[in-house]
């Protein structure tokens, strides 16, 4: 009798949460999100799929300045479907557009977007009011860039340090560890979109799973890459578990391909993209820059965590192999990073003046910190593996742990550094319809 | 740009429906006879792990709303998981048969996905009718499930396994973006 009652509370519990849910969808906007008009347009209009109420403030329309423009206030037409508030004329610019309709059962519904007079406009992540990044999207970026090192670093060493020594305890714990840092990628990458729309749009994220997110996904830089990443993760999942499947570890070659194209994606929507007089060559730095580090951290960790504790026969070989690869990739690391600063920041006073500067700054010192602790690798302990001792040290082991943290200690400090401004240049024209920062 | 949701709808219930009729032949002919070429264990499993994948696209080109975008990444990622556990143990790469729940685990999570994602009542219209039956459906196979994979040879588990998957395929070629549904159609959503 009991599970009966059990079984039909739970049926009831479940059917009601859908009656009590109904909401809207936004089906058109004019203007539209992204658009560059060619004069003012007489008021803003968002089209509905179901009848909406809206409040006389609910479409909030403003300048780049954050001065109001509209001309009445919001009202609705056509049985509630369209949702509309006139403007007054408007001069050349760009405008943000915050919208909140109530939904028949009582949600409200949001959204925000940019549309500019006669200039290009910025994207809603840079609209009137919108915040950002804070502390927990620093963290989702620190952890999707571990993810990313796990992946890239991790398809590396496998193919070019182990190639086919390797060991089943080896082989199985690879796979793992590079298989959670693509679950990590995919899942921090979805948090951190939606902590970004969070911060475009001004709202909880309780309130923002009934946020239209098309403009922030479609329109803006952030947004593809989101796209593209997401959908790169999930081929690199696939060709990863068809390598792990059939034991074929020839097609980890194209998932790491794949990683590796990621990483320019990444490069393509950071400031080293967007920011005036950015170039070809500051993007492929940034790229080399990014897929240096990731190889270099993710291989140390497989390293540490696969070779050392599961192969005591594969240790030398496989720390004399990554110790010539690291040579490499430190170096390439330290030009490109070289290069970027030189790029980024025009005077050498902007290290300690700007904001950019000093967290370069304190990036520089850690990565001093970690060349040296490499340094100490490659001269102390690659010299006793090449004469046959050390293999069974669990010093050796405690320190590739260390080198590791400090690594990683290096990603936090540049999940930080990405969503810095570098300084302007003096002949820079921001186009920023917001200069509201937390 | 995207095409219309309903014909997303209607691509996904090909897969669906083939990857039903996979599983009803091996509960009529037995998993034994279904077996005897090798590449048919690894058919049903496949198909499940590549509609995962092409559910990503569905998840991040329609963004509409936040919910619906979370709701399809469940999906995506509930069936690789499933399709992969499954090709692990048919490869032998998984010895635990635990792992056999990745397919009730799956349902049961895009069951809850889909009557949480779907903001209107069964009668709003036709879409919103089919998504809590989806719901439900896959909660119900959700259920079969878990006795399946304790009973793997069980004809009765395996059927109904196989009619779910079925009734899925069956749900979503019913789809259309605005169409009535027992000849109701909420005024809200264009019915008088």
């Amino acid at each position: 009798m009991r599970a009966k009652a059990l079984a039909a509370a739970s049926l009831v519990a479940l059917a009601l949460p859908a009656s009590a849910l109904a909401h809207a969808n936004l089906l058109e906007r004019t203007p539209n999100y992204g658009s560059r008009l060619a004069k003012s347009p007489p008021g803003i209009s968002l089209q509905f799929d179901q009848g909406v109420d809206v409040f006389s403030n609910g479409i909030d329309v403003r300048s780049s300045t954050g001065k109001v423009v509209t001309a009445g206030p919001a009202h609705t037409a056509d049985g509630g479907r369209v949702a509309t508030v006139s403007l007054r004329k408007l001069p050349r610019g760009a405008y943000t557009i915050r919208w909140h309709v109530t939904s028949n059962e009582g949600h409200v519904l949001s959204g925000v977007y940019t549309f500019g007079v006669r200039v290009k406009p910025p994207p809603p992540t840079e609209a009137y009011g919108a915040s950002g990044p804070t502390a927990s999207e620093y963290i989702v970026k620190w952890g999707f860039f571990l993810g990313l090192a796990l992946v890239v670093g991790g398809l590396v060493f496998r193919l070019l340090v182990l190639g086919t020594r390797v060991t089943p305890a080896v082989e199985r714990r690879f796979y793992f560890v590079t298989g959670a840092g693509i679950v990590a990628c995919t899942e921090l990458g979805i948090l951190g979109f939606m902590l970004t729309a969070r911060d475009a749009f001004q709202l909880p994220l309780g309130r923002l799973i009934y946020g239209d997110l098309s403009p922030l996904a479609q329109g803006t830089r952030f947004g593809t890459a989101f796209i593209a990443m997401t959908l790169g993760f999930a081929v690199i999942a696939a060709l990863l578990f068809l390598a792990w499947l059939t034991d074929r570890p020839a097609i980890l070659w194209p998932a790491l391909a794949v990683a590796l194209v990621l990483g320019s994606g990444l490069s393509l929507s950071s400031h080293s993209a967007v920011e005036a007089g950015s170039s070809w060559r500051s993007e492929t730095a940034d790229w080399v820059h990014l897929t240096a580090a990731c190889v270099w951290i993710g291989g140390l960790m497989q390293l540490a965590i696969v070779v050392w504790p599961l192969a005591p026969e594969l240790r030398r070989e496989a720390f004399l192999r990554f110790s010539k690869l690291a040579g490499a990739l430190v170096g390439l690391m330290v030009v490109a990073g070289a290069y970027l600063a030189y790029e980024r920041l025009p005077q050498a006073s902007d290290l300690w003046q700007t904001h950019y500067g000093r967290i370069l700054l304190v990036k520089s010192g850690i990565v001093a910190l970690a060349l040296s602790w490499g340094a100490l690798h490659h001269f102390v302990v690659r010299p006793a593996l090449e004469r046959g001792r050390g293999t069974g040290s669990s010093v050796v082991s405690r320190s590739l742990l260390g080198e590791s943290a400090v690594a990683i200690a290096i990603l936090l400090v540049v999940a930080v550094l990405v969503d810095a401004n570098p300084p302007p240049k003096p002949t820079q024209q921001p186009t920023r319809a917001s200069a509201v920062k937390r | 740009m995207e095409p219309p949701a309903e014909v997303v709808h209607w691509m996904f219930g090909v897969g669906f429906l083939f990857l039903g009729l996979c599983l009803l032949a091996e509960a009529i002919v037995g998993r034994a006879v279904w077996r005897r070429r090798a590449w048919r264990a690894y058919l049903w499993p496949s198909v499940a792990f590549l509609m995962g994948i092409l559910m990503w696209p569905v998840m991040v080109f329609y963004t509409s709303s936040a919910i619906h975008m979370l709701a399809h990444g469940a999906w995506a990622q509930t069936m690789m998981l499933a399709g992969m556990a499954q090709l692990g143990l048919v490869r032998g790469k998984l010895k635990n048969a635990a792992w056999e729940l990745t397919v009730p685990f799956a349902l049961l999570v895009s069951g809850f996905a889909f009557l949480i994602h779907e903001q209107n009542p069964w009668l709003f219209s036709r879409a919103a009718f089919l998504h809590h039956a989806l719901g439900w459906t896959a909660l119900a196979g959700g259920l079969i499930c878990v006795g399946r994979a304790g009973r793997p040879r069980s004809p009765a588990f395996n059927a109904g396994f196989a009619f779910t998957i079925i009734v899925f395929a069956f749900l979503l070629f019913c789809d259309r973006n605005v169409a009535p549904i027992f000849g109701h159609l909420s005024p809200l959503a264009g019915g008088r």
